[in-house]
């Protein structure tokens, strides 16, 4: 058990393209074990990856069941997950989003509203869950971290933009 | 450090933002925080800005004298001390939209009922869109509500004052996931 410390960008880690967990040993166990602890303790936090804590493998964790608004929807808990994919996605909802590792800032964000994730799980059976609305949302955002994208680089809109689109 | 608050405003053309910003870079400000927008056909510019070396606006007012030759208006206010540190503002965030048919009164009214009771706006937006005829005014607001009020709450002033305006109000909380 272990809570670390969570990287801040501009730390080069957090663009970096993370590698497949090809052997699911004790030290994978180990990670994802750094993840949930350091995200409960991060009080506000429903979700992190792996190159968060600095370590380039393809794991992240997320929880919304604690979240004010997480557990208002239908959500799947603590879901613990390695080498995680998107299979299937449709439908797109805003919403603005913040990050530990960009702290004061945000921005709006278009996700997609459901999605179809696979992904090893903390017993290294293969699970094959649909996620929406806010879960989903935390899902793609530290997905994202995976392959080096911050919500910075998919901010869709300034918040004018809806009146700027009127304009002729 | 001095921070000073820039607002440069002018009739909208490409290039307003490089020819100001090669100024300050130029002298060696921080543009700390800023905002630029285009209203109707007036391209405006909000920046906090500082420079380790300035003090005060006689030393550096004259640099922008390029911008009011372009016919650039330009103002400088001089910032107390921490006033270009953002207030940390807790409670939840609100979004309210406004829009109907166009008529006076409609910003004010929406913003007395949240100033009235010390609701801190803090962005607000509003544009006249629709055809020539039939106007229609449209506002989007974000406000922070305090923790000692409810989202219904606010629901209700806008009620009884979308009956009172005769235009369409909408209130939503705005979801921030911290991830």
């Amino acid at each position: 058990m272990a809570v670390r410390e969570v990287l801040i960008y501009p730390d080069s880690r957090l663009k970096e393209n993370c590698a497949p967990i090809v052997s699911f040993d004790e030290s994978a166990q180990q990670l994802l074990q750094d993840l949930v602890d350091t995200m409960v303790d991060a009080g506000h936090s429903v979700g992190i990856a792996a190159p968060q804590l600095g370590d380039l493998r393809r794991a992240a964790v997320v929880d919304v069941s604690k979240s004010k608004l997480g557990k208002k929807q239908e959500n799947h808990g603590l879901l613990q997950m390695v080498n995680p994919e998107i299979i299937e996605k449709e439908g797109s909802q805003i919403v603005r989003e913040g990050c530990m590792s960009v702290p004061e800032y945000t921005g709006n964000v278009t996700r997609y509203e459901s999605i179809v994730v696979q992904f090893l799980d903390q017993n290294q059976q293969l699970q094959v869950i649909r996620s929406e609305g806010f879960e989903a949302i935390a899902i793609q955002h530290e997905l994202d971290h995976l392959d080096g994208f911050l919500f910075l680089d998919r901010v869709s809109s300034l918040k004018t933009d809806l009146f700027r689109r009127k304009q002729k | 450090m001095q921070h000073f608050a820039l607002t440069i405003i002018g009739r909208d053309r490409p290039g307003i933002v490089s020819q100001v910003t090669k100024i300050l870079f130029q002298g060696g400000f921080n543009i700390a925080d800023s905002s630029c927008s285009i209203l109707g056909g007036q391209f405006s510019m909000i920046l906090i800005i500082s420079n380790p070396a300035i003090s005060t606006t006689e030393e550096f007012s004259d640099t922008f004298k390029p911008l009011e030759e372009s016919n650039l208006s330009v103002y400088i206010r001089t910032l107390k001390p921490g006033g270009e540190i953002r207030p940390e503002l807790e409670g939840e965030l609100c979004m309210i939209s406004v829009y109907g048919a166009d008529k006076p009164g409609i910003v004010y009214q929406v913003a007395k009922e949240l100033g009235d009771r010390n609701i801190n706006i803090t962005d607000l937006n509003t544009k006249l869109v629709g055809e020539k005829q039939t106007p229609v005014y449209v506002m989007m607001l974000e406000a922070m509500l305090p923790e000692n009020t409810e989202i219904e709450e606010v629901e209700i002033w806008m009620k009884e004052l979308k009956q009172r305006l005769q235009v369409d109000i909408s209130v939503r909380s705005l979801v921030v996931m911290e991830l």
